[in-house]
């Protein structure tokens, strides 16, 4: 859609259709920054929203936990048909609690996602790594996302977790479909809630077995330190446990892997940019963080306001839903020069794509050096890539997903 | 100028280091730790830096 078509009556930025047709709705989105940064949304079959575009905003509500409530409303979703909100959450984990629990819960794993920590993974991620493309050398044409992005992703958190390798082809259906039940690749039942609903109860009874396992033989893994946890004293909540491995196991997949294809895809539409990283190492830092704000994988969360407030010039009333649309922030022209170039040098790089503050990512850390893994993988082995075939995306307005990403290309041998 | 760390929040993302390490230290407890408790005015700018690039929001300056 061109700049010239759209008005603030017809815009739409979170129709699923769309997101699966177009990719993401940057003309929109520049057009509600330049026009009406918090814009209110009606759309069918979804209760409506302000729609957040501007970065210095999407950074005031989310430093503001106790004003803006994650629970209440987690996300816009957008379901094919109307339906009733379940009064009770299909989960219970850190995405939908709010201070002070938040941050209870949280500080279980989270000496486990410190740069410090994860650093000392990086041999294991490069073993994963290497072994991936080791796996398709020579090949001359291949799919990108089920032969290389989603597999580095899925074996090192399911290595992090203690799953059994037997096992990674279920853990990898289930979390595709808690994230693309919308998507009818991904659909099994009749409609996206029950596909949802069936693949949280495969990993809610798996993960259930695992428990009952790592608590009689605890290792080093995240399953047996979330299974001794305990929350103010007492043994953490079954329901609550369980949904904090469909949130590792999700978040943990769903956003690295298209990290890396968007990744991949930015390097082919800017061939001197993946020139420019060959020659220089140093940039591969820099050039993650480019492609972290230039892909944006998780497309908005939302926050609803306990009581009064006020947003630019508009009022909010308590309990009214905002929703944080960060791949705008990531292109905001105040804060971004040039915002929709795509500069692996770029520096200083303040995006927003792990969003920020309480609910700040706990996996940023560990994508960054995945992200690091495999692309210094990718510029050392892969000679060329051209895009074969369409690319196929996600039908999703939560998170920008690459389904298939057909290439030709020449993979070499590991040097050592 | 004052600057204050909230140890809740901090995570050890070693931001506020890499924007201010006059003023900022992340140790082994993962934690920052401050090097000055008031840093002279010159310093202001670097504090501010580091101030937004926190990603979990823990620093404030006062004053």
């Amino acid at each position: 859609m061109s700049q010239q078509q759209i008005s603030l009556e017809n815009l739409n930025v979170i129709g699923p259709d769309y997101y699966a047709k177009n990719g993401y709705p940057h003309a929109e989105w520049t057009y509600l920054r330049e026009h009406d940064p918090v814009h209110w949304c009606e759309y069918p079959n979804t209760d409506p929203f302000w729609a957040i575009t501007k970065h210095a905003d999407i950074v005031q509500i989310a430093k503001q936990p106790k004003l803006f409530s994650i629970a209440k409303r987690l996300l816009i979703f957008v379901p094919d048909t109307p339906s009733e909100p379940d009064p009770v959450p299909p989960f219970r984990h850190l995405l939908n609690m709010d201070p002070p629990e938040h941050g209870d819960y949280r500080g279980i794993v989270s000496a486990r996602f410190t740069p410090r920590a994860v650093r000392s993974l990086e041999p294991q991620i490069e073993a994963i790594t290497r072994k991936v493309f080791d796996g398709v050398t020579g090949k001359s044409r291949l799919d990108f996302v089920t032969d290389i992005s989603s597999k580095v992703p899925l074996a090192v958190i399911a290595e992090l977790l203690g799953v059994p390798q037997k096992d990674w082809d279920q853990l990898f259906r289930w979390t595709n479909e808690t994230i693309g039940g919308s998507d009818p690749e991904f659909q099994d039942g009749t409609n996206s809630d029950e596909t949802f609903d069936r693949a949280r109860i495969g990993l809610f009874n798996y993960f259930n077995n695992l428990v009952e396992e790592k608590t009689k033989n605890p290792g080093n893994d995240l399953t047996s330190v979330v299974a001794a946890a305990r929350i103010n004293g007492a043994p953490m909540p079954q329901f609550e446990m369980l949904s904090y491995f469909l949130l590792l196991v999700v978040a943990g997949n769903e956003t690295t892997r298209n990290a890396t294809t968007g990744g991949l895809r930015a390097l082919i539409e800017n061939p001197e940019q993946w020139e420019r990283l060959k020659k220089d190492r140093s940039l591969l830092k820099p050039a993650i963080e480019e492609i972290v704000r230039w892909t944006t994988p998780v497309i908005q969360f939302a926050r609803t306001a306990n009581e009064d407030t006020e947003i630019r010039d508009k009022k909010i009333a308590a309990g009214e839903t905002v929703c944080l649309f960060y791949p705008s922030a990531n292109r905001d022209e105040e804060v971004f020069e040039n915002p929709f170039t795509f500069d692996v040098g770029r520096n200083p790089n303040p995006h927003v794509a792990f969003g920020i503050g309480e609910h700040f990512c706990l996996g940023a850390n560990l994508a960054r050096l995945e992200l690091e893994v495999i692309f210094r993988e990718l510029i050392e082995r892969m000679e060329y890539a051209e895009l074969a075939g369409p690319v196929e995306r996600l039908r999703s307005s939560f998170v920008g997903g690459i389904k298939h990403m057909p290439i030709t290309t020449k993979i070499n041998p590991a040097r050592n | 100028m004052k600057v204050v760390v909230d140890l809740k929040l901090c995570e050890g993302n070693q931001r506020c280091m890499e924007a201010a390490p006059e003023v900022f230290d992340v140790r082994d407890d993962d934690k920052a730790h401050l090097l000055m408790q008031n840093p002279p005015e010159s310093l202001r700018e670097k504090v501010k830096l580091a101030v937004r690039m926190c990603p979990r929001q823990a620093i404030t300056i006062e004053g």
